[in-house]
């Protein structure tokens, strides 16, 4: 029977989809019975999710003119 | 290696393409300033890091060879650029070591404390909001070393192979900085949701006995 502190260990290749089945269905086992490991995985997991959503998509209007008016003046000089 | 995509646009980058330039730009200034702002931490810097960015691009596409993809490349180049930054202002703290970031253990290796699960939050739109201001202000106190990995995997979504290409460490170091990142900050967040909303946390399991911290 694996610890709190083996699954601890073996945290990050078990949310990462990494560790080899057997151990992965011990694991299982574990948080079958261990509310404290199996509320540990599910805020780490969830850490990890809402991590995603903080993604810069655009950047500002005024700042995308002044990246490209800035790299326009920079090719525009004699030693560019 | 390089997409196909990647190779036409290089060439025409090479060739002084001004609508390549464009693409370029339009394609990776979010990807750009979203990491320089998060290792920076401050807009001002962050603006610089981006537009020396593109300027070190455009100096030295000449010399990219695609032998790797151009958006490592030029990941590789924002999280330099940035750092550099970083590395000139007064040195932080390192991280606690893993095992301070997770619950405490018994003896015999098991939880001795009740751990809160708040994944079911939050309930509305302003928690949405105060959990991922809480999580940006947990990722700006983190060592820029762990930042800059945890952005690139868990924010920009870089495999680890790649995270590790761009900051030219191993696998295995990045996976542990990473791990140790993503602890912090699930620590910081339930430290804050158990602050906050004081019903999720569980009771306690009565055992006196077990508590080491």
């Amino acid at each position: 029977m694996l610890t709190c502190r083996d699954v601890g260990q073996l945290l990050q290749d078990y949310v990462e989809g990494a560790l080899e089945a057997p151990v992965r269905q011990r694991l299982d086992e574990h948080l079958a019975d261990c509310p404290g490991c199996l509320a540990f995985i599910k805020t780490y997991k969830h850490t990890i999710a809402i991590s995603k959503d903080l993604r810069c998509k655009d950047i500002p209007p005024e700042l995308q003119r002044k990246l490209r008016s800035f790299i326009k003046d920079k090719l525009g000089q004699p030693d560019a | 290696m390089q997409t196909t995509d990647d190779a036409r646009l290089v060439e025409r980058l090479k060739a002084r393409d001004d609508a390549a330039l464009e693409t370029l730009i339009s394609h990776y200034e979010g990807k750009v300033f979203g990491l320089a702002l998060r290792v920076t931490g401050n807009r001002p810097d962050a603006e610089e890091v981006l537009q020396d960015v593109f300027w070190r691009v455009l100096q030295h596409i000449d010399s990219f060879r695609g032998e790797s993809k151009l958006s490592s490349w030029i990941y590789r180049i924002t999280a330099n650029t940035a750092l550099e930054k970083v590395r000139k202002r007064p040195k932080t703290r390192d991280l606690p070591l893993a095992e301070e970031l997770g619950p405490a253990m018994t003896e015999d290796g098991r939880i001795a404390e009740p751990v809160m699960d708040w994944t079911r939050l939050p309930h509305d739109e302003l928690e949405q909001k105060e959990l991922a201001q809480r999580l940006e202000e947990a990722i700006a106190q983190l060592p820029p070393d762990y930042r800059t990995v945890f952005v690139l995997r868990d924010i920009e979504g870089l495999s680890t192979e790649e995270g590790a290409e761009v900051l030219d460490l191993s696998v295995a170091a990045l996976k542990t900085r990473l791990h140790r990142a993503r602890l912090f900050l699930r620590k910081q967040l339930t430290d804050y949701v158990s602050a906050r909303h004081p019903a999720l946390n569980p009771p306690n399991p009565g055992r006196p006995d077990a508590h080491m911290s």
